[in-house]
């Protein structure tokens, strides 16, 4: 019986490398997520922060005008509703992957 | 500047034009008066007077450093000053103030002035109005931003 | 993350030059008896939006200062102006159609910015 040339089962099976590869790219992928969200909150304490500043103003009758004033606070509320948002998915996200069954 | 700076400038406006316009009323009240204000023991007729307008340039540090953004502060009135022309001779030796030829000095008010003047400044008056409801308007829809 | 886009920036840049605008146009009509007032005007300045950015090579160069809020307009005096005998230069009637036109265009854009924050708002909670 003529030998057929089988290839050698590394070749036609790709190696579980893989999996380690998409446990680190799932990695990298969550680190710069997280830096992501501490991007998100510094910009919420930046626009919270500049909408008190002109509140305060406005308060105090300095200088300057309603237009700032409530611009300001919308950008903030926004920002705002928007982190709060991305924590949301964030977390429903995790809880569909705890809910997995093995 | 705060945000009622457009409002406190013609705050400024309409005192300024109200103070002329009663300026105009004493002076066409007393268009008659020969007896206005006694000088040396003599009485003087009541002199014409009128309003001088200024404009007001913002004090504030700030602004004087930047003046690009010096819009200004309205206007006022800054004195209120006699007219020195001289005064009307009339004859009419029956009156009390007459002097030894019979002439009686009058006021120099002219009321067809006083009343064109009347008109000038209630019209400024009312343009004064209308831009303090536009100020209050525009200052109204800017709170209802994102509503 | 930016949430803002180039049009929000460029209302609020509008909004603030008609503000000024609006002190402008009071402060003429308040002094349209003074003598010898000469009429303001405001420039809005529309090429500096949000253009200029320092070409940063190195994280040690420095930025531009932003473009703070006020920034773009200036008031220069009025370069038309006849005058009246009296020094004056206000011309009450084009005064009062600048005003109604400021404040046409005012509200036009207090409507548009509005209406784009409702809409990332509603964007942002997903139609909930």
């Amino acid at each position: 019986m003529a030998s057929i040339n089988f290839p050698a089962v590394s070749q036609v099976l790709p190696t579980t490398n893989t999996n380690a590869t998409a446990a680190s790219t799932a990695a990298s992928g969550q680190k710069s997520f997280a830096a992501f969200l501490k991007d998100s909150l510094n910009e919420v304490n930046k626009a919270q922060n500049e909408s008190d500043n002109l509140t305060t103003k406005l308060a105090k009758g300095e200088d300057v005008d309603l237009s700032q004033v409530m611009i300001a606070s919308q950008k903030a509320n926004i920002t705002m509703q928007a982190t709060i948002e991305i924590r949301n998915k964030a977390v429903e996200a995790y809880q569909e992957m705890m809910r997995m069954t093995v | 500047m705060s945000i009622f700076q457009g409002i406190n400038t013609t705050g400024s406006a309409l005192t300024a034009q109200r103070l002329r316009m009663d300026v105009i009323s004493s002076n066409m009240a007393n268009a008659d008066s020969t007896r206005g204000k006694l000088v040396d023991g003599e009485w003087e007729p009541y002199k014409r007077k009128s309003v001088v307008l200024q404009a007001q340039e913002e004090s504030t540090f700030a602004s004087h450093l930047n003046a690009a953004k010096n819009v200004g502060n309205g206007v006022k009135v800054s004195k209120i000053v006699e007219d020195e022309t001289p005064f009307e001779l009339v004859y009419d030796p029956d009156n009390a103030d007459a002097n030894e030829d019979g002439y009686v000095q009058m006021p120099n008010v002219d009321p067809l002035r006083e009343m064109v003047d009347l008109m000038s400044a209630s019209r400024s008056y009312e343009a004064n109005i209308t831009v303090l409801n536009a100020s209050k308007s525009m200052l109204m829809k800017t709170l209802e931003i994102g509503k | 993350m930016k949430l803002f886009s180039d049009t929000i920036s460029t209302l609020e840049n509008a909004i603030n030059y008609s503000n000024i605008k609006q002190k402008v146009i009071a402060q003429n009509i308040a002094n349209v008896d003074t003598p010898n007032y000469k009429a303001k005007d405001v420039t809005f300045k529309e090429s500096l939006n949000n253009a200029i950015e320092a070409k940063k090579t190195d994280v040690r160069h420095i930025d531009f200062a932003g473009s703070n809020q006020t920034g773009n307009s200036t008031i220069v005096t009025k370069s038309s102006a006849a005058y009246n005998n009296s020094g004056n230069s206000v011309d009450v009637d084009k005064e009062m159609t600048e005003l109604a036109t400021n404040q046409i265009y005012y509200n036009a854009l207090i409507d548009r910015i509005s209406g784009k924050f409702t809409s990332l708002e509603n964007v942002i909670k997903g139609g909930r």
